[in-house]
């Protein structure tokens, strides 16, 4: 490989049909267990939405505190490795609050008059749309 | 000319092999989300180019946005206007005028009423004196201390959907303690609307969720729409379904709007017998097969048999032509019909341990 690298030219040229095939189906080969592969092992993600706009998508593997400033005030979003929840909210009831962790792909919870939303997003999604 | 390295050139292909089937999996499929009716609208539409699909979601949410100024229960239209619900509830308390309404009311109004009677009462739109009694016609609503006094002489006054006459564009009470609000119809109502909509617009897929309440247009590309039923009791759904075109699918529950005192939760959900928020069920999920007010009966549907006892659910659903529904109780045991039960896919790992799910047979 290393020789390759340093005299490509002679290789080059010496490439039968034969070498071309192989090259081509390594890399459609490699392409596709990138693809496969790869798309699994990304982390969970979580998207924030704020009114109708996607505010930000932040990775699950980590730990952080996220101010996010919502219709009627600044709400409180905890990532704990792998789970999230509203940890602080400015509305009466707080049930965004009471909702508590989320883990999988497909969660949601809404706080309704801070007009946030927050959506677990993993490789596959489990369902277009929740029925509450 | 200089000729690259071979690995450059396998690395190129593999950046281009990527990027290319990247590109081909791009779903055709707009998604958005948006707060109208006090709640969250979240509209998908598979297929159509994203200005388009733009456009026609954005008529949809105007149409909603109407649709909400028009029949507020508890706020102005804007600048000092009741909407039309509330000058037809206010006309209500003061005599029997006939004052006149919109055709499209007029029409809300006759199928309300129709339901009203389907139901024995259960779902009753003629209640909104008991619902504010109760302190649920508030955006941001408190624990009310219970009046039990006032809850006892509105139960008395017997309002209901067939004390409305209505007569040529025009309509009265026949009993002046009839107020209107049609917190439970409205979202069923907006969402047949839309759904003739765009499918007027040719639109061949799309799947409209309005606080909850869905209605399914086609299919996702080469799957059916998938849906997820919330668990009443944790952020996470319970099971999933297939929702093929022209289904609707409607859950009321004692979670999306509810108070607790003293250790008990009152919900929004009344029973129009007692005046007294419904304490033993915790979900009651109906699922609608495609019909001309699909998007109606999800969403009225579930009201009278969340309210209906136990013994009576069945009964109720069987009466409003309902085959399809799940009744989880304040226990969180489940009740499923047959019909659904063929349907759902479980996803909650305790029903799928615990297999507390009792299936229910229609009389």
């Amino acid at each position: 490989m290393l020789s390759l690298l340093r005299s490509p030219e002679p290789t080059f040229r010496h490439l039968l049909i034969g070498d071309w095939l192989t090259i081509i189906f390594s890399a459609v080969i490699t392409a596709g267990l990138f693809l496969t592969l790869w798309s699994h092992e990304l982390a969970s993600k979580i998207q924030i939405r704020v009114g109708d706009k996607i505010q930000a998508t932040y990775d699950l593997n980590q730990q952080r505190d996220i101010t996010v400033h919502g219709a009627i005030g600044d709400a409180v979003i905890h990532i704990n490795q792998g789970k999230v929840r509203f940890s602080k909210s400015p509305c009466h009831n707080q049930y965004c609050v009471h909702q508590g962790w989320l883990t999988h792909s497909g969660q949601v919870a809404i706080c309704l008059p801070n007009q946030i939303s927050l959506e677990l997003i993993g490789a596959k999604k489990p369902y277009d749309s929740l029925n509450y | 000319m200089r000729k690259w390295p071979v690995s450059l050139l396998v690395i190129a292909m593999l950046a281009l092999v990527i990027a290319g089937v990247r590109a081909l999996r791009q779903e055709p499929l707009y998604h958005t989300q948006s707060y109208v009716f006090g709640t969250l609208v979240d509209i998908s539409i598979y297929g159509e180019p994203e200005d388009r699909a733009t456009l026609l979601a954005n008529q949809v949410l105007q149409d909603f946005q109407n649709l909400h100024n028009q029949l507020h229960a508890w706020k102005q239209a804007g600048k000092g206007q009741a909407s039309e619900l509330g000058t037809l509830n206010t006309a209500f308390a003061s005599g029997t005028k006939p004052v006149a309404i919109s055709p499209q009311l007029a029409a809300m109004l006759t199928e309300a009423t129709d339901l009203s009677v389907k139901s024995q009462g259960l779902f009753n739109p003629a209640i909104g004196h008991l619902i504010s009694t109760w302190g649920f016609q508030r955006d941001e609503f408190t624990a009310v201390r219970i009046d039990d006094e006032t809850i006892k002489a509105l139960l008395k006054t017997k309002p209901r959907m067939t004390d409305i006459v209505l007569k040529d564009h025009t309509a009265f009470s026949t009993n002046p303690n009839v107020k209107l609000d049609l917190g439970g119809y409205a979202k069923g109502y907006a969402l047949d609307m839309a759904a003739d909509y765009l499918r007027r617009q040719q639109v061949k897929n799309a799947l409209i969720n309005i606080g909850g309440n869905i209605i399914a247009i086609g299919r996702h590309g080469d799957k059916p729409w998938r849906v997820g039923i919330q668990h009443p009791r944790k952020p996470a759904a319970i099971a999933t379904l297939d929702l093929a075109d022209g289904w609707a699918i409607g859950t009321s529950g004692d979670y999306q709007r509810y108070f607790m005192l003293d250790g008990k939760r009152y919900c929004h959900i009344i029973d129009p017998r007692n005046g007294y928020p419904v304490q033993h069920t915790q979900a009651v999920t109906v699922l609608i097969p495609p019909r001309k007010n699909a998007g109606v009966l999800s969403d009225v549907a579930s009201k009278p048999i969340f309210i209906a006892a136990a013994e009576d659910k069945a009964s109720t659903a069987a009466m409003l032509g309902i085959q399809y529904f799940m009744v989880i109780d304040q226990q969180s045991n489940i009740f499923v019909s047959q019909a659904l039960a063929k349907k759902l896919d479980w996803l909650d790992p305790e029903v799928n341990n615990n297999r507390h799910v009792k299936l229910v047979t229609l009389p």
